[in-house]
């Protein structure tokens, strides 16, 4: 990560404006212990009230990293009730980073956003359909399978 | 100039620099060997 990624200007930009960057080795204490660390690196997406919302374990180039960042983000507005922001961050990534690992799960996540701003199902099924049609394979569109009935 | 990541080294600094910037926290545990 130190040689490859996060030198690029694109990912020094990323972090900076959207997160607060911190480092710790993986054998000092505790924190190492106390977030279960035992492969390096574990990139952790915190809130600043120091809950987990996401995590990756292994390296990441450049495009991968910003697109599992996004999920980070999104999913650290989600878990907030902030479905708008949530919203914003998964569209991003899909719109920038549509074929990266995070895509299917930031797929899956935009459309339980747009049902918990509308109550409406219509968003689940067309994740659904979308998973289906981008990722026939990924876990989740087999989590999305009973929104194809709505 | 090469931009580098301004990285926290200390936890407590870095959540109430979250508090006040609104952001979430990027959490890098590396390998210091």
């Amino acid at each position: 990560m130190d040689t490859v990624t996060y030198p690029e200007s694109k990912v020094v930009r990323f972090i900076e404006e959207n997160f607060i960057p911190l480092r710790i080795p993986s054998d000092s204490k505790p924190h190492p212990e106390k977030f279960n660390v035992k492969w390096t690196p574990t990139l952790v997406t915190l809130s600043p009230s120091g809950q987990e919302h996401h995590r990756t374990v292994g390296f990441l180039g450049v495009e991968e990293l910003i697109s599992s960042l996004l999920l980070g983000l999104g999913k650290y507005h989600f878990e907030n009730d902030r479905f708008d922001e949530a919203l914003a961050s998964f569209r991003q990534l899909l719109d920038g980073y549509g074929t990266s690992g995070s895509a299917p799960e930031a797929m899956f996540l935009a459309g339980v956003c747009g049902y918990k701003r509308s109550h409406d199902p219509k968003p689940l099924k067309a994740a659904y359909e979308k998973l289906t049609a981008a990722f026939p394979d990924s876990e989740w569109t087999k989590r999305a399978y009973p929104y194809r009935l709505l | 100039m090469t931009a580098t990541i301004q990285w926290q080294t200390g936890m407590d600094e870095a959540l109430s620099l979250g508090k006040k910037a609104g952001k979430p926290i990027l959490l890098d545990f590396f390998n210091p060997n």
